[in-house]
């Protein structure tokens, strides 16, 4: 046969260019920043991550975890097979057969990606991902035909040159977006840049079950050499493998339909920017991207290029200040690409760098700097609101079983009623508490998230400093904000201050008070219906979705849940600064969580977040009471009279 | 010093009575006797000619629709008039007089509008503490049109009067060479200057600075030895000796209300003017919506309970007010975020604070609570902002704006045809 | 906006209000603002004092490539050291604060600059419009937001109210890598205020009224009578028109309307 040559020489090239473009691919990420990373075991844990933590994140959308199993893990067996059979011409039915159940397997899982490419949701890119299905199905078709004579099941040489070069054909069609493709920027990359994204991901602790939601540090130096920037301004000051990460979306849009600023018509799209990361390092315009935009900004003007500075025409900084780190995005992304890492990462440039963190940003900072709470309350005013709660001071006692992390809620008069909440539960169950008084300072998340992490590591240590001094088995705090700082990003500095204590949640803590039955609680009457929302700190960034609805349960309420409740909740608007920036919208995010909570036909929402508490409070009535958890339960209190 | 010439007037506030009122009071069958019942007076006398209280007269209307009894009996002014008819009657305080005073203390005055201000007043009643009973002079130097009749009742022995078109408008250095002449002349003890934007400090600044004298700034206990004033933006006190020159808080010393003060102008030198390094070019008209909110003295606020925000903004232009907003008003797109009042956004020190549609959210009050007077227009009566409120009107925003703006409108043509008669 | 003017912002350790602790001074911060905007990259900044104090490291974030610092006591006065650095240079203009926010707050510095170097003194002002041919345009501000609009030949002194522009935001990285130029100047003790009694403030009492009655009576109705006009007025069922009228009288009552 004269041109039974050409198939496997076709593969080869493809296979040869494909090499090729992986190295040009690879060199583009090792343009970013130095990072540590066991590259032998994460390509070891790669498999499983792929099957177990990825799928697990797929698995929330049966139809496509099952059309991904058989098309992808069908697409990877045949090329596999494809190689000996046809590549390396082994000899064998038995691989043959094998490569036609892994073509037929694939196939099928086509047809369903085709069947969903007909009528595809917004949150889709089109663009060349409508090809993929149309290419999937060409290489399946293709090799089966091609691998029929190899099994046995047509004699050699049939159909002769016409069908062979037909096949041909095909295959440097299926294969270029198959192979070439995957190395060269096409959808396929997703496979190529995703699996190695896997095995050299930063926050290899998120694999396994585990959680990782603290942001990593600004390396500020030993204070004699001075770095040049802090931040990222160029997309080559992201680390390596987060430049490989932003190749591993496969632009399902998962982000984008979880994305509360995107819902509130807030100029951000976490697709939209991860795809903007990759045109920045690849260089070249966003022109082809062919997905949503941000609200209210025309695609195709973006520019960008590995050393030039990315506020400066591949995004916009408002794109980067809409962000409300609520983390909707990262927990959806099957890719478990990092966008709010990367969001803060810009953000530090913004800030540390430019100094234009927009609207009351800078006056926050400021103040943050010069009194420690980003409102400029006198310091010595910290402890006016505990003046008739007879609290111990840790500076007096030395040392109790829990230490109260009173927070900024201290200075705000709405705050202080959960405040006082709270101590009055913990008064009834006796629990030996104390607070740090005026020694406490601002946990540092908000100056974290609008970027200035100079501050925030000035009042992390500062803090840590002054909890060393005492002694406690337990940290306990109404606010998830300073809940996740001293839980999850406190650790980084270096000081045993924390060592052995247990940082809690009031939630979590007042649940195990009553299932330790310290105080006596009766049930809420008047047959209210009562919703909860989860915060964001509390839900995603620390996993606490069962203490809450345990102690709502306590009073006998069975809480109606809204649609978009524990890991999928949305957003209150309050995160990240997003109230200091004020990037404007078509629509309040607060007023959108409203809605979802008034859908529910609840006239209680219950919130565990002073934070969300004065945003959902912020719409305006009628609407829902919006309670604390300790508010609500102080309100319940059995209080025993001697 | 003090001349005690005017009679004691104590003799005309003696009760008087009344006989004949009172015969007409006790006579039921006289035409007079409902009419003398009901002119204001709470005592009525009963036929055997026992003192009879009459209960539905009794008090007042309290703001909150009950009955209050005043006990102590202020606001029944009408009863004591016509007890006491001679209250009414100017008093004639004791004039003091300084003949050929040994040292002088110049007073150097705001003179605001061309009248003095309250805190001039108090420093021409801490002049007379200086001088503390010995020979000496208060006097006042001022610039400009003067206005102001009542010299002699806020304690100004002497007055230097300065008037010319180069003291008008900002002419720092014309004064400064001017209040050179008088020292040259009168080698005053002190001289005190107001510690305000009104210009008093500058001018202190640059007499101090051309003396070559250290002046203390921001004093406010000052006795001819020692001196405290503030410094380090005010958060540390300086104990000194008392310099010659002293710009002086509000509130530093007593003005004067007892004595009459011989207001004797004195005369200066002819004075040679040099022209000025900086020229005035004359004040710049300022959109009252263009004050910063932190700095604005009327502030017209809107909430959610505004509908027409046409008419919000001609009225804010009519009344002359600097426009604020509620956060809710902001966050839907209404008002920028630069006008929202509150703990989130500015806090406002108004004198006045008229709150429409507002309901008074909590961070919303702290930003006010500076605010001296706040006037509420809300539908809810029992909404935070009505309770705070020293005036609060139930109703809707609309309407009373639509009448606020005729009002005002009414009043400034009233004002303008006043001042073309006047003219004319 | 005039690359050609040379610029100079005198800045000095700050006081929070509340907290207390040092920071970047508010009208100072402003005078750098307004330099930055006359001068741009040109505009030297310099201050008096301790060349470690942190605070200055907030001017520099500010976008400034370098910062001079006359190193001095804190007991020192700040004047002649001033003066000196100054006078032989040709500078158009010199920017401070009205007061300072930290040690005598006395407000003369400025003053006592113009006097020694025999330039003008503009006070408060609020921004400078323009410097053309030797002369500038500047807006003074007056209380309750007006404005003055005034000339001054060069060269002069500045002092800038806080209704100038805000000083921008400033960032961390830049001030860090700021040059500060230390110049070894002769410095004078200032004598005079070591004699000063320094403590913290006390409060100023409230001015009480003080009732100058004739009789018992009057006395006696002063000490027990509520003060007048507390408790606000609700009117619910008068009508539009009564309502506002009592609305208007009040802002005459309180002269808010002219």
């Amino acid at each position: 046969m004269i041109l039974d040559w050409l198939p496997p020489t076709l593969i080869g090239f493809l296979l040869v260019l494909a090499g090729i473009g992986a190295v040009r691919r690879m060199n583009l990420w090792r343009a970013g920043q130095a990072e540590k990373v066991d590259i032998l075991a994460g390509l070891l844990a790669m498999p499983k991550r792929y099957l177990h933590d990825l799928h697990h994140v797929v698995e929330r959308d049966k139809y496509m975890s099952r059309t991904h199993v058989a098309t992808g893990g069908g697409f990877v067996l045949a090329m596999v097979l494809v190689l000996f059979v046809h590549l390396f011409g082994v000899k064998s039915e038995i691989l043959a057969w094998a490569l036609l159940a892994a073509l037929v397997l694939m196939f099928c899982g086509a047809l369903f990606v085709y069947k969903r490419r007909m009528n595809p949701p917004s949150r889709l890119s089109k663009g060349p991902w409508m090809r993929l299905p149309k290419s999937l199905l060409t290489f399946s078709i293709t090799f089966f035909v091609l691998t029929l004579p190899a099994a046995g099941i047509l004699p050699e040489g049939t159909g002769g040159w016409i069908l062979t070069l037909v096949l041909s054909v095909l295959i440097l069609m299926s294969l270029s977006e198959m192979l070439f493709g995957m190395t060269w920027g096409g959808p396929m990359k997703h496979a190529f840049a995703g699996a190695l994204h896997l095995a050299f991901h930063r926050r290899s602790e998120r694999f396994g079950g585990g959680r990782s939601t603290g942001l990593k540090p600004v390396d500020f130096g030993d204070g004699v050499t001075i770095k040049e920037v802090h931040g990222v301004a160029k997309p080559t000051d992201f680390k390596w493998n987060q430049l490989l990460g932003f190749d591993a979306c496969v632009q399902c849009g998962r982000c984008e339909a979880v994305c509360p600023a995107f819902a509130a018509g807030q100029p951000l799209n976490p697709k939209k920017l991860i795809q903007d990361m990759v045109v920045g390092f690849a260089g070249g315009t966003d022109e082809k991207y062919a997905g949503s935009p941000y609200p209210g900004v025309e695609v195709g003007n973006a520019k960008g290029a590995p050393d030039q500075i990315i506020t400066n025409g591949l995004i916009s900084s408002d794109t980067l200040w809409s962000c409300t780190t609520c983390r909707a995005c990262v927990e959806e992304c099957p890719m478990m690409i990092e966008h709010v890492d990367a969001i803060v990462d810009m953000r530090r440039f913004l800030t540390l760098e430019k100094g234009e963190t927009p609207n009351k940003g800078a006056q926050v900072l400021e103040n943050i700097i010069a009194t420690d709470n980003p409102n400029g309350y006198s310091p010595a005013s910290r402890t006016h609101w505990a003046a008739d709660q007879n609290l111990n001071v840790m500076k007096d006692v030395k040392q109790a079983d829990v230490l109260f992390w009173v927070s900024d809620g201290a200075f705000d008069m709405r705050s202080q009623r959960i405040l006082r909440s709270f101590v009055k539960l913990m008064k009834a169950a006796n629990v030996d508490v104390a607070i740090l008084g005026d020694e406490e300072l601002d946990s540092g998340d908000v100056a974290r998230r609008l970027g200035d992490d100079a501050a925030f590591q000035s009042l992390a240590k500062r803090n840590l400093a002054t909890l060393s001094k005492y002694s406690f088995k337990t940290i306990v705090t109404t606010d998830p904000h300073a809940f996740h700082c001293l839980k999850n990003e406190y650790g980084d500095f270096g000081s045993d201050a924390l060592k052995g204590v247990e940082v809690l949640h009031h939630t979590t803590f007042l649940n195990r008070l009553i299932k330790e039955g310290r105080f006596n609680l009766s049930p809420l009457q008047g047959g209210s219906k009562v919703t909860y929302h989860d915060p964001c700190y509390l839900g995603r960034y620390n996993g606490e979705y069962e203490a809450p609805r345990e102690l709502l349960a306590s009073l006998g309420i069975e809480v109606a849940e809204m649609e978009r409740s524990r890991y999928r909740s949305r957003c209150c608007g309050g995160g990240g600064g997003a109230p200091i920036t004020d990037i404007p919208g078509e629509r309040r995010i607060a007023d959108m969580r409203m809605e979802d909570v008034i859908s529910t036909g609840a006239d209680m929402v219950a919130v565990g977040c002073q934070q969300c508490t004065a945003m959902l409070e912020g719409v305006v009535e009628p609407r829902p009471v919006v309670k604390d958890i300790a508010e609500i339960l102080a309100g319940q209190l059995i209080e025993e009279t001697h | 010093m003090s001349d005690l010439s005017s009679k004691d007037s104590s003799l005309d506030n003696l009760f008087r009575r009344d006989p004949r009122a009172e015969w007409i009071a006790r006579n039921r069958l006289h035409p007079l006797h409902g009419e003398m019942l009901h002119a204001g007076s709470g005592e009525v006398r009963g036929p055997s000619g026992l003192l009879r209280k009459n209960p539905h007269v009794i008090g007042f209307i309290g703001p909150n629709g009950i009955k209050r009894i005043d006990r102590a009996n202020v606001s029944s002014a009408a009863v004591g008039g016509k007890k006491r008819s001679g209250e009414a009657k100017e008093v004639q305080l004791p004039l003091h007089i300084v003949e050929n005073p040994d040292f002088y203390i110049m007073v150097v005055a705001d003179m605001v509008g061309g009248r003095l201000t309250g805190h001039d007043k108090d420093i021409l009643g801490l002049a007379h503490q200086l001088v503390a009973r010995r020979n000496g002079a208060v006097t006042l130097v001022c610039f400009g049109e003067n206005k102001e009749t009542q010299c002699d009742l806020a304690g100004v022995d002497r007055l230097i009067h300065l008037e010319g078109a180069e003291y008008e408008g900002f002419a720092p250095e014309a004064r400064l060479t001017a209040l050179q002449k008088i020292e040259a002349q009168y080698k005053p003890h002190h001289w005190l200057f107001p510690d305000s934007v009104h210009g008093g400090t500058d001018l202190a600044c640059r007499l101090s600075a051309r003396l070559g004298e250290r002046l203390a700034a921001q004093a406010w206990q000052v006795n001819a030895e020692q001196t405290v004033c503030r410094g380090a933006s005010a958060s540390h006190d300086i104990l000194r000796d008392t310099p010659r020159i002293l710009t002086l808080m509000e509130e530093c010393g007593d003005a004067i209300d007892e004595t009459r003060h011989q207001v004797l102008p004195i005369s200066l030198d002819s004075i040679e003017q040099v022209s000025p390094a900086v020229v005035d070019k004359g004040l710049i008209a300022v959109d009252s919506n263009a004050v910063p909110l932190a700095e604005a003295e009327f502030i017209l606020s809107a909430g959610n309970g505004i509908h027409n925000w046409d008419q919000f903004h001609s009225t804010a232009a009519v009344l002359g007010a600097t426009e604020g907003a509620s956060r809710v008003a902001v966050d839907d797109g209404f008002m920028p975020r630069s006008r929202q009042v509150g703990a989130s956004g500015t806090w406002v020190t108004a004198r006045v604070y008229l709150a429409v549609g507002i309901s008074g959210a909590i961070q919303h009050m702290q930003g006010i609570g500076q605010c001296d007077k706040v006037i509420a227009i809300n539908t809810d009566a029992g909404c935070d902002m009505v309770k705070r409120a020293d005036l609060a009107v139930i109703a809707d925003s609309e309407e009373i704006l639509a009448e606020l703006t005729r009002l005002a409108q009414a009043y400034s043509s009233s004002k303008n045809q006043e001042e073309k008669s006047d003219a004319a | 906006m005039q690359p050609s003017v040379k610029v100079v912002s005198l800045v000095s350790v700050g006081r929070h209000p509340q907290s207390g602790r040092s920071r970047r001074a508010e009208q100072d911060g402003r005078a750098v603002e307004l330099g930055l905007k006359l001068a741009s990259a040109e505009l030297t900044v310099v201050h008096a004092g301790n060349a470690q104090e942190q605070v200055l490291r907030q001017y520099a974030g500010m976008g400034l490539l370098s910062l001079t610092v006359l190193e001095q006591e804190s007991d020192c006065d700040a004047v002649p050291v001033l003066v000196s650095f100054l006078q032989d240079k040709r500078i158009d203009v010199v920017l401070t604060g009205v007061r300072a926010e930290s040690g005598e707050s006395s407000g003369m510095l400025p003053y006592l600059l113009a006097e020694k170097l025999g330039w003008p003194l503009v006070p408060r002002v609020a921004d400078i419009i323009s410097i053309q041919g030797g002369a500038a345009e500047v807006l003074l501000a007056l209380p309750r937001g007006q404005r003055r609009a005034v000339t001054v030949k060069l060269p002069f002194i500045a002092s800038v109210d806080n209704a100038a522009q805000e000083a921008r935001q400033t960032a961390f990285g830049p001030g860090l890598r700021a040059d500060v130029k230390v110049l070894n100047v002769d410095s004078v003790v200032d004598e005079a205020a070591s004699q000063w009694q320094i403590s913290a403030a006390k409060p100023r009492p409230k001015r009480i009224k003080v009732v100058k009655a004739k009789t018992a009576a009057d006395r006696m109705k002063a000490a027990t009578a509520k003060p007048m006009g507390s408790g606000g007025k609700v009117m619910k069922d008068e009508t539009a028109a009564e309502k506002a009228q009592a609305i208007f009288d009040l802002l005459l009552e309180e002269k808010v309307v002219r």
